[in-house]
C-alpha cells in the first residue's frame, strides 16, 4: 500500500493527447445524433406557433387537420393535464392553452406518419386569436400602462435583486474619479450546428423514455416527471452523440420534449420532434439580453474603491434561467478585482420576444463587455496603463472577495502579464489597437442544488482486465470523457483506452447536474478519482487475498515482495468466482467542502475559480471603419492541464466565439419578431473570420481540483468581448458601448472625433 | 409530386430511388437511403453540415434536388475510406483534435477531400477559403486547419 501515494500523485503527463474512441465514429460518419434517430413505427411531430406577439386564443379548430391521412394525433393546450413549470419561476406550458406570449409561442402540436403529413395538417388547424398590445422594450414594460405578460408580476418585473456590499456610499464620496458608462447587450444563440431533436418513447408501464442529447439529462428528466405527473423511476433519458451545446442544451428544449411525450402518451408510438434552424432562433432559448448602466468610483493612483451596477434584462415572454443568468452576469464580475464595495440592482422584466436562457458562460461574458471597458475609460483619464490598472487590483490567491468567494489557487496576475508580454505590450505597433481583459468564472459551481452540490461516479473491474467508468457527466466534444479516462487512468496505473466511459443512460448512470457552471472537471473529475482510488484499494486487497501475500501494484500489474504476479483479469475472474458474479465496484462521492452562501447570496459559491486574461490586437479601417482583429491572446489559469489537446480546442473555440458575440453576432427584431432567424442573417464566425489565437496555459496546482485541474470550458469566452472592446477604443479613440462591435458604430466614433475621411 | 426513378452511383456502388426529383438530395441520401453521415443544420445552404461530392464537387446536399444525381456519382464520408482503413484526413482529424463535437466534422472532412483532391499542396489561406462555406462552432477552426495540412503533408508524402 505504500506505493499509493506515489502513483497518485504523479504529475500528469503534458504530451498526453488521449482522445476516446468516440471521436472515430465521428471521423467516420457513424455517430448518431439527435436529429438522426429512428425507432420502428416511429411518427413525426411538428407544432403550430403563434404568429401574434401577444393574444388571447379564442378557439382552436382541428377538425379539418385530423383528416389528414397519416395524421395520429393532434393536440391542445387545453388537452394536456398538467401545470404551468419552470426551471426558477412556474410561467410556462407546453402548450398555451388561452394566452399566448411572443411570435413563436406554442400552440398545437401533430403527431403524423411522416414530416409532410404533419406540416400539412398544420396548416389546417384554425386559430382564431384576439390580438393583445404587446410590448417588446424593457423600459415600456415597466410603466404602469403596460401590458402585463403574466398575472402575477406587476410591471412585467419576474425576478428583482438588490445586493449591496462594503459601503458604496462612501466609496463614491471618497472617490478621485467616477467614471460611468451604459452598455447594450442583445440576445446571442449558442447557434450548436445541431438543432435541438428527440424522441419519445412512451413505455408499456406508462412511463416515458425520451433520447434526447441534454447537458443535463438529470434534471430534464426531474423536471419530465414532474410536468407529467409521472413517478420519477418511470422517466429515463437516453442521450444519443450531441452536436454542440454550449450552454443552450443544458435543459434542451423542455417544450419540445415535454410535446413529445405527449404526443407519444397519445398515440401508443415513438414521436421524434426536431426544431428547425429558423425555430431555433425564434422559439429556442437564447441568452438573456441586457441594458447596463454602470458607474466605478477609484483614487487617483487607479485603486478600484467601489462599482454600481444598475442592470435590466430582457426576459422575453418565459423565464426558463434567466434569473440565474442575470445574476451570474450581474455579480460575478465583481470578484475578478478587488472591489471592497458593491451596490447592484438587477431587474427581469418580461417582454413579448423569445424567451431567453444561457449560453456558455451565464452572463459573465457580456458583463465583461461593460466591466473591463469602464476600468479602460478610468484607466485613460487617469493615464495608467491598462496593464498596470489591472496588476494593481486584481485578486490574489487567499483573497476573499467582495462577494465571499474563497480564492485558493489564482493565477490571474499572471495571465495578464503572460498575456501583455506575448502580444508585445510594450512594444504596440502604431495605427493597432490594444486591449486587456481579465476574469474569473466558478469552477465547480455549487448554487444550483443546496441539496446536491457534488458528483458521484462508478466504477468497475470488467471480466477481461478493462474499466468500465459510470457517470453522469456529459462529453459533447469538450473531452471531459476522455479526461475522466485519464483521470482514472493515473489512479489505477492504466493506460486510459482501457477505461470506457458511460454517461447517457439514467436508468444505469449515477444522477448528476451535468454540464453546467464549469462542474464536470472539477466536481466531476474529483468523484472519478476517488472511485477510482476505492476501485484501486478493492483490487490490490482482493490480488492479496487471492494470493495470499502483501501487494504492490504498478503499470496495471500487480506483484507481491516475492516475485508473484497476477493481472487485472485473474483478480476480476477470483472475485466474479467467489462472489458468484458480482465485479469489484469503486463508488466515489465527492462533497465539496465549505461551499456554501446565505440568503444574501454571499458565500463561497464554487469549489474553486478558474482566471483568464486575454489581450488583443485590432486594426481599424479610418475610412470605413472596418474591424479587423489580427491576433487574441488566451492566458489561462485552468490549474494543472490534464489534456492539452482538448483544453487548446476549448480555448480557439471558445474565443472564436466571443470574437462572433462581440464583432458579428446579436438578435435583431422587428415588432417582436426575429428579424435574423438564419445563420446568413446570424453571421456566426466561418473559417475566413477568425483572428489568429495563441493559448498559455498558467497551470496553478488547485488544492480541490482533481491532480490540481480546474475548469476551462465556460471561462475561455468570458474576457474576449472586454479585450476586443478596448483594443477597438484604442484604435478608435472611444468606446463602442453596444455589441456587436461593428464597422457602421465605429465609424460613428470616428466620424464623431473628426478621424474619418 | 411526382415520383420518379433515380439511379445513380453512391460510393462508387449502384443505387436507384423512387423520388420526387424536386425533393433535396440530403433527403434523398439520409431518409430513403439510410446514409446518415450528412448531417442538416439548416436546410438553406448556410451550414455545409450536409456537404457531400457530386462528380467530385463539394455540394450542400439540401440544396441539390435530388434529380439532378441521377447518372452522377455520389460521394459521402463512407466513400473516402474502405474496411479498415481510414484516409488520411480522418486520421489527421482525430491526431490533431480537429473533432469536438463531430457535427460538421463529416461534411467538413468532404470539402476538404475535395480540396485536396485539386490542390494536393494547398496553402493555408486556400484550406480556409475552401473550408469557408462548413461552419463549425465547436473548433475555432484551428484545428481543423491544421488536421486538413497535416493529411496533405501525409498525402503527397505517400505520392512521392
Amino acid at each position: 500500500m505504500q506505493t499509493e501515494a506515489t502513483a497518485v500523485s504523479k504529475p500528469i503527463s503534458s504530451k498526453d493527447n488521449y482522445q476516446s474512441a468516440e471521436v472515430w465514429t465521428k471521423v467516420t460518419g457513424k455517430a448518431i445524433y439527435g436529429i438522426d434517430l429512428r425507432l420502428p413505427g416511429m411518427l413525426y411531430g411538428k407544432i403550430l406557433r403563434s404568429p401574434h406577439p401577444h393574444a388571447r386564443i379564442r378557439k382552436i379548430n382541428t377538425a379539418a387537420a385530423l383528416k389528414v391521412p397519416g395524421v395520429r394525433a393532434i393536440l391542445t393546450g387545453s388537452d394536456l393535464s398538467c401545470s404551468p413549470y419552470g426551471i426558477v419561476i412556474n410561467d410556462e406550458m407546453p402548450l398555451e392553452p388561452d394566452h399566448v406570449r411572443y411570435v413563436g409561442d406554442e400552440v398545437a402540436a401533430v403527431a403524423a406518419v411522416d414530416d409532410k403529413k404533419a406540416e400539412e395538417a398544420l396548416k389546417l388547424i384554425h386559430v382564431e386569436y384576439e390580438t393583445l398590445p404587446a410590448v417588446f422594450d424593457t423600459g415600456e414594460a415597466q410603466l404602469p400602462e403596460a401590458p402585463q405578460l403574466h398575472e402575477n408580476f406587476p410591471g412585467n418585473v419576474a425576478w428583482r435583486r438588490e445586493v449591496v456590499r462594503g459601503d458604496p456610499e462612501s466609496a463614491f464620496r471618497n472617490a478621485d474619479l467616477v467614471v460611468e458608462s451604459k452598455f447594450h447587450i442583445p440576445q446571442f444563440h449558442p447557434a450548436y450546428l445541431e438543432p435541438i431533436a428527440c424522441v419519445a418513447v412512451s413505455e408499456p408501464d406508462g412511463g416515458i423514455t425520451l433520447h434526447a442529447a441534454v447537458q443535463s439529462p438529470d434534471i430534464v428528466r426531474d423536471l419530465l416527471a414532474q410536468v407529467l405527473k409521472l413517478p420519477l423511476s418511470r422517466v429515463r433519458i437516453v442521450g444519443p452523440v450531441m452536436g454542440g451545446g454550449f450552454g443552450g442544451k443544458v435543459y434542451g428544449n423542455l417544450n419540445l420534449y415535454l410535446i413529445s411525450a405527449f404526443l407519444s402518451m397519445q398515440t401508443g408510438l415513438p414521436v421524434k420532434m426536431q426544431l428547425t434552424r429558423e425555430e431555433e432562433f425564434t422559439a429556442g432559448r437564447p441568452m438573456v439580453a441586457a441594458e447596463i448602466k454602470m458607474r466605478m468610483a477609484l483614487g487617483n493612483d487607479g485603486t478600484f474603491l467601489g462599482r454600481e451596477m444598475d442592470l435590466i434584462t430582457d426576459n422575453g415572454a418565459y423565464s426558463n434561467q434567466a434569473p440565474w443568468v442575470s445574476n451570474t452576469l450581474a455579480e460575478r464580475n465583481d470578484s475578478v478585482y478587488h472591489i471592497p464595495a458593491i451596490k447592484t440592482k438587477v431587474r427581469l422584466v418580461y417582454t413579448n420576444k423569445v424567451p431567453t436562457g444561457q449560453y456558455r458562460a451565464y452572463g459573465n461574458q457580456v458583463a465583461n463587455f461593460a466591466c473591463e471597458s469602464l476600468i479602460d475609460m478610468a484607466a485613460k483619464k487617469l493615464k495608467i496603463d491598462p496593464l498596470e490598472i489591472r496588476l494593481r487590483n486584481c485578486v490574489r490567491p487567499g483573497e476573499t472577495t467582495v462577494h465571499g468567494l474563497q480564492i485558493k489557487s489564482c493565477g490571474l496576475a499572471e495571465c495578464l502579464a503572460a498575456a501583455a508580454e506575448e502580444i508585445g505590450w510594450t512594444k504596440r505597433k502604431k495605427g493597432h489597437g490594444y486591449g486587456l481583459g481579465a476574469a474569473i468564472h466558478a469552477s465547480g459551481s455549487v448554487v444550483f442544488d443546496p441539496n446536491l452540490r457534488g458528483a458521484s461516479a462508478r466504477i468497475s473491474l470488467e471480466l477481461d482486465g478493462n474499466i468500465s467508468l459510470f457517470t453522469g457527466e456529459q462529453d459533447y466534444g469538450q473531452g471531459t470523457h476522455a479526461a475522466f479516462s485519464q483521470i482514472a487512468a493515473i489512479a489505477l496505473d492504466l493506460e486510459p483506452s482501457r477505461i470506457s466511459v458511460y454517461s447517457r443512460d439514467s436508468l444505469v448512470t449515477p444522477y448528476s447536474m451535468g454540464a453546467l457552471g464549469m462542474r464536470q472537471a472539477t466536481i466531476g473529475g474529483k468523484a472519478v478519482q476517488l472511485a477510482a482510488e476505492k476501485l484501486r484499494e478493492k483490487i490490490i486487497r482482493t490480488a492479496s487475498e487471492m494470493i495470499g501475500e502483501p501487494v504492490i501494484m504498478e503499470k496495471g500489474r500487480i506483484g507481491s515482495a516475492s516475485g508473484r504476479l497476477v493481472d487485472f483479469t485473474e483478480i476480476a475472474h477470483y472475485y466474479h468466482g467467489r462472489t458468484s458474479g458480482l465485479t469489484l465496484t469503486g463508488e466515489g462521492s465527492y462533497v465539496p467542502p465549505e461551499s456554501s452562501y446565505d440568503d444574501a447570496k454571499y458565500g463561497n459559491i464554487a469549489v474553486t475559480y478558474s482566471f483568464a486574461a486575454h489581450a488583443a490586437e485590432v486594426e481599424i479601417d479610418p475610412e470605413t471603419g472596418a474591424l479587423t482583429v489580427h491576433r487574441i491572446v488566451a492566458a489561462h489559469d485552468s490549474g494543472r492541464i490534464i489534456n492539452h489537446l482538448s483544453a487548446s480546442g476549448q480555448i480557439y473555440g471558445g474565443v472564436v466565439q466571443g470574437f462572433g458575440m462581440s464583432c458579428l453576432e446579436g438578435y435583431l427584431f422587428n415588432e417582436g419578431r426575429v428579424a435574423n432567424p438564419t445563420l446568413a442573417d446570424y453571421k456566426i464566425p466561418t473559417a475566413l473570420d477568425v483572428p489568429d489565437i495563441t493559448p498559455i496555459f498558467i497551470e496553478t496546482d488547485d488544492p480541490e481540483g482533481p491532480y490540481g485541474a480546474k475548469g476551462l470550458g465556460e471561462i475561455v469566452q468570458v474576457p474576449v468581448p472586454g479585450a476586443l472592446a478596448n483594443a477597438v477604443a484604442d484604435a478608435a479613440g472611444d468606446w463602442v458601448t453596444e455589441m456587436p462591435i461593428t464597422a457602421e458604430k465605429i465609424f460613428r466614433i470616428l466620424s464623431k472625433r473628426g478621424a474619418a475621411k | 409530386m411526382d415520383i420518379e426513378k433515380i439511379t445513380f452511383l453512391l460510393n462508387d456502388e449502384p443505387v436507384t430511388a423512387y423520388a420526387d426529383p424536386a425533393e433535396s438530395l440530403l433527403h434523398l441520401i439520409r431518409d430513403r437511403l439510410g446514409c446518415l453521415s450528412p448531417k442538416e443544420g439548416c436546410g438553406r445552404g448556410e451550414c455545409g453540415a450536409c456537404t457531400v461530392l457530386l462528380d467530385g464537387k463539394a455540394v450542400n446536399s439540401c440544396l441539390v434536388p435530388a434529380g439532378k444525381a441521377a447518372g452522377k456519382n455520389i460521394r459521402t464520408i463512407e466513400g473516402i475510406s474502405n474496411g479498415n482503413s481510414v484516409h488520411p484526413l480522418q486520421r489527421a482529424f482525430v491526431e490533431k483534435g480537429a473533432v469536438q463535437c463531430g457535427f460538421c466534422t463529416p461534411g467538413m472532412i468532404m470539402s476538404a477531400y475535395a480540396l485536396l483532391s485539386e490542390n494536393p499542396v494547398p496553402r493555408r489561406e486556400e484550406v480556409k477559403r475552401a473550408i469557408s462555406g462548413n461552419l463549425c462552432r465547436c473548433s475555432g477552426y484551428k484545428q481543423i486547419e491544421e488536421a486538413i495540412m497535416a493529411a496533405a503533408a501525409e498525402m503527397n508524402k505517400k505520392r512521392v
